[in-house]
């Protein structure tokens, strides 16, 4: 199996293989992200296109001392906030509760997902915070890189994403169990 | 893991993506129409030998400037330095003198003769 590392000096090199091989790596995490930061299914499926293609082109200014999906949800994030225009409204503002994507992608379960009060409670800044780091395991250094924030701007708003949603989860526990 | 991290990785995973095989073709089809955009390549950086021979060459041109300037003779003039005193035309203060006085010498010369010539005249008239 060809390294991501390998993928990526090949991409350079102008292989569009290459870049599809090593886009079909992060595709599916990335369009998961793009679901909670789009209006639609179609929109974070137009968002991931865009991401990649942009990815594609300029990857020659890839800096490989920065872990490469950092450098795609970075480019993501900017191509779904361009969705939001100039104002940067929250995304809940542009979502019809029946088209909700994220809804439309949760397996019906009795339990709710707590991505789906995550969404409600926190800001979209601060959710993709908390995705970053406990959907994908991103390092707090990569976090703030990625949403360009600093790095004791995200420590101190994955705590407060933390506790609002242990709340959350300490709320439905009780509820399940009377 | 905490309860929290643990329940937010598997909440997750329970959100069904699929890219579909028309995104696929899409995404594929937009790659291959896409060229990488060449960055331009960086001025590559100096070898430090570079900076080593640079301060060096500037350094020996320096001492020669001030060598060059130093050992300059100076020019001998063209002329010998002139003074004031003789560009300033000198004035022949006697004759000057003279010249300024001789108007009033002829006055005076003119004066006694005309006095003596009245004195004469006088004794003449008393018979003296």
């Amino acid at each position: 199996m060809t390294s991501e590392l390998q993928l990526i000096e090949a991409a350079k090199a102008g292989s569009a293989d290459a870049f599809a091989d090593l886009a079909r790596r992060y595709r599916e995490r990335l369009l998961r992200f793009l679901l909670t930061r789009c209006a639609s299914l179609a929109d974070a499926e137009d968002v991931l296109q865009d991401t990649l293609i942009n990815a594609y082109r300029y990857i020659d200014s890839y800096d490989p001392r920065w872990r490469f999906s950092t450098w795609l949800y970075r480019i993501a994030i900017r191509n779904a906030s361009k969705l939001r225009g100039p104002d940067l409204v929250e995304i809940g503002d542009l979502r019809d509760e029946e088209n909700d994507p994220l809804l439309q992608c949760i397996a019906a379960s009795e339990k709710e997902n707590l991505w789906v009060a995550a969404r409600r409670t926190l800001n979209d800044d601060v959710f993709a915070a908390m995705w970053l780091r406990y959907a994908e395991d991103m390092s707090v250094n990569d976090i703030s890189k990625t949403l360009d924030r600093s790095v004791s701007w995200t420590k101190v708003n994955l705590m407060r994403g933390r506790r609002t949603l242990d709340a959350e989860l300490n709320d439905a526990a009780r509820h399940a169990y009377g | 893991m905490d309860k929290l991290a643990k329940q937010l990785r598997e909440d997750a995973d329970r959100i069904n993506v699929a890219i579909t095989d028309e995104l696929d073709q899409r995404i594929e089809a937009s790659l291959r129409s896409v060229t990488p955009v060449r960055e331009r390549a960086a001025p590559r950086a100096r070898p430090p030998l570079f900076w080593l021979a640079s301060a060096l060459t500037g350094a020996a041109v320096a001492l020669a400037v001030i060598a060059v300037v130093n050992r300059q003779v100076p020019d001998e003039p063209a002329a010998p330095p002139v003074t004031v005193a003789e560009v300033t035309p000198t004035i022949d203060l006697n004759m000057e003198a003279a010249m300024l006085t001789a108007p009033l010498q002829q006055e005076l010369e003119d004066l006694q003769s005309d006095l003596k010539k009245a004195e004469e005249k006088v004794k003449r008239d008393i018979g003296l």
